[in-house]
């Protein structure tokens, strides 16, 4: 089952096409901030970036990459056709310095702007990033030499650095287990 | 006690401008009359334009006289710099001579060369929400031909918009700020200057830096400035601060030159592995209030 998504079109809170520095992003901020408090059940929310001609890192900076900070490890957002190189690398610029991961979809392929995760989990993430839902002991699994306990670490890992999103579920045997979700 | 400052009957690009403060003894800020010389065969590039008009607005505000004589009057470089729209800027209480232009070349000709944005004044009463933009859509028009225009007009948005909002966010100062872009052709480069009349740099980054930087504080201006643009430093902490390093990213890509001036130094950065080093510097300038930056791209 998919987890609720919910879309936002960037352009829809910008007075022109065109971002430009902390003022007008903190401006736009809490329109942002609103529309995801009004979708308690949504748990990602994949930005369209369609009819944004340009936007600087400070935007960048106080718009999407803020929401993605504030709501880290709850809420999860996405690109889902940042497609001006130009502008991805502002975002990555902005992403970067706030060290928060924000994940750009193309045509199905995945790309983490600001952050990589680390050598250590980078095989989780890819693994998670094929699937909307994993658990620990599906990749434990599927992985030489891997123990539940060490994925379960990864995954607790990338979770806590913004890379995925994480909810409680039922296991087999009745206790509590962590379903890790990719953001998009 | 008078300032003369002389300019060359040539080229005169920032460097030569600083030639022509130091010659003149001690600077123009706290001299009763200050005058600029424009000889016949003077010819100004914006970065130098842009630095001087700040100049001359500043010694207006702190109350002395300045004068501009043109020697060639309007057929010479004060033509030019009508076009600019630099009299439209310039303080109404500073002489120029023969005459200030009575029509604006700025007005007249607006927009109609791509090659040359007027100079846009920062104001920061009156925020121009567009002016970003439309200096880019200047570097696009006037670069149109080149297959990475897009590229180019992608940078050349992120170097304005920083380099203003940086104006607006920490000059700190009630006086007007300036942008401009000139496309030179015949050098295949495209400069892009922005100029504010506040506190400078060092002066708003400084007291932060023990708290926020402390292996940083005991860096000389010039080493603080090549961290500000290598790796981004704000007052505000870590989390800011990444809009000239930022410019400087992008800049890099043109291989674009990269020249500071602050209140008593002057600094010239090249792109070299890692971003920008030191090319040059200069200490114990002539006082001019503010930042003024420039990049030169390389359109080659």
């Amino acid at each position: 089952m998919n987890e609720p998504m919910e879309r936002i079109r960037l352009r829809n809170f910008m007075d022109s096409s065109e971002g430009w520095g902390r003022e007008q992003g903190r401006k736009v901020y809490p329109a942002l901030l609103d529309l995801v408090e009004t979708r308690p059940g949504a748990m990602i929310f994949k930005v369209s970036l369609e009819g944004v001609k340009r936007i600087d890192i400070s935007f960048a900076s106080e718009t999407i990459v803020e929401l993605a900070r504030r709501y880290r490890g709850k809420k999860g957002f996405c690109f889902i056709d940042l497609v001006d190189p130009d502008m991805a690398e502002n975002w990555d610029a902005a992403a970067a310095r706030k060290a928060q991961p924000l994940v750009s979809w193309d045509h199905g392929k995945a790309r983490t702007l600001g952050v990589s995760p680390s050598q250590g989990t980078l095989g989780a993430f890819e693994f998670a990033l094929k699937r909307p839902r994993t658990r620990a002991a599906e990749f434990a699994a599927a992985t030489k030499d891997m123990s539940i306990a060490n994925a379960s670490t990864k995954f607790k890992q990338l979770w806590e650095q913004g890379f995925l999103l994480r909810r409680d579920d039922v296991a087999e045997s009745g206790g509590v287990e962590y379903s890790y979700y990719r953001i998009g | 006690m008078d300032c003369t400052i002389h300019l060359p009957p040539r080229w005169v690009n920032a460097e030569t401008l600083e030639g022509a403060l130091c010659s003149a003894g001690h600077g123009p800020h706290g001299a009763t009359t200050t005058a600029f010389v424009f000889p016949g065969g003077c010819k100004i590039m914006i970065d130098a334009a842009v630095r001087l008009l700040s100049l001359c607005n500043q010694l207006d505000a702190s109350t002395g006289r300045v004068r501009l004589d043109f020697e060639e009057g309007e057929s010479g470089v004060m033509g030019y710099l009508n076009r600019m729209g630099f009299f439209d800027e310039l303080s109404p209480n500073a002489e120029v001579s023969p005459a200030r232009p009575t029509i604006s070349g700025a007005e007249v000709h607006g927009g109609s060369n791509p090659g040359l944005v007027e100079i846009a004044n920062i104001n920061h009463k009156a925020r121009d929400q567009a002016l970003p933009g439309r200096l880019t859509d200047a570097v696009v028009l006037a670069c149109g031909r080149r297959r990475d225009v897009d590229e180019l007009g992608g940078a050349a948005f992120t170097v304005f918009a920083e380099l203003i909002d940086n104006v607006f966010s920490h000059s700190q100062t009630p006086l007007d700020g300036y942008a401009a872009l000139q496309v030179y052709p015949k050098g295949d480069s495209l400069q892009v200057a922005v100029s504010d009349s506040g506190l400078g740099i060092m002066q708003t980054l400084r007291p932060a830096l023990k708290t926020e930087y402390p292996s940083l504080a005991g860096l000389s201006d010039t080493a603080l400035l090549v961290e500000v643009f290598r790796q981004g430093l704000s007052r505000h902490g870590a989390d800011r601060g990444c809009g000239l390093q930022g410019s400087a990213a992008k800049a890099i890509k043109f291989r674009a030159d990269l020249d500071v001036r602050l209140p008593g130094t002057r600094v010239a950065l090249k792109p070299g592995k890692g971003g920008y080093a030191t090319a040059h510097c200069q200490d114990n300038l002539p006082l001019v209030w503010g930042t003024h930056i420039c990049f030169t791209f390389r359109l080659d």
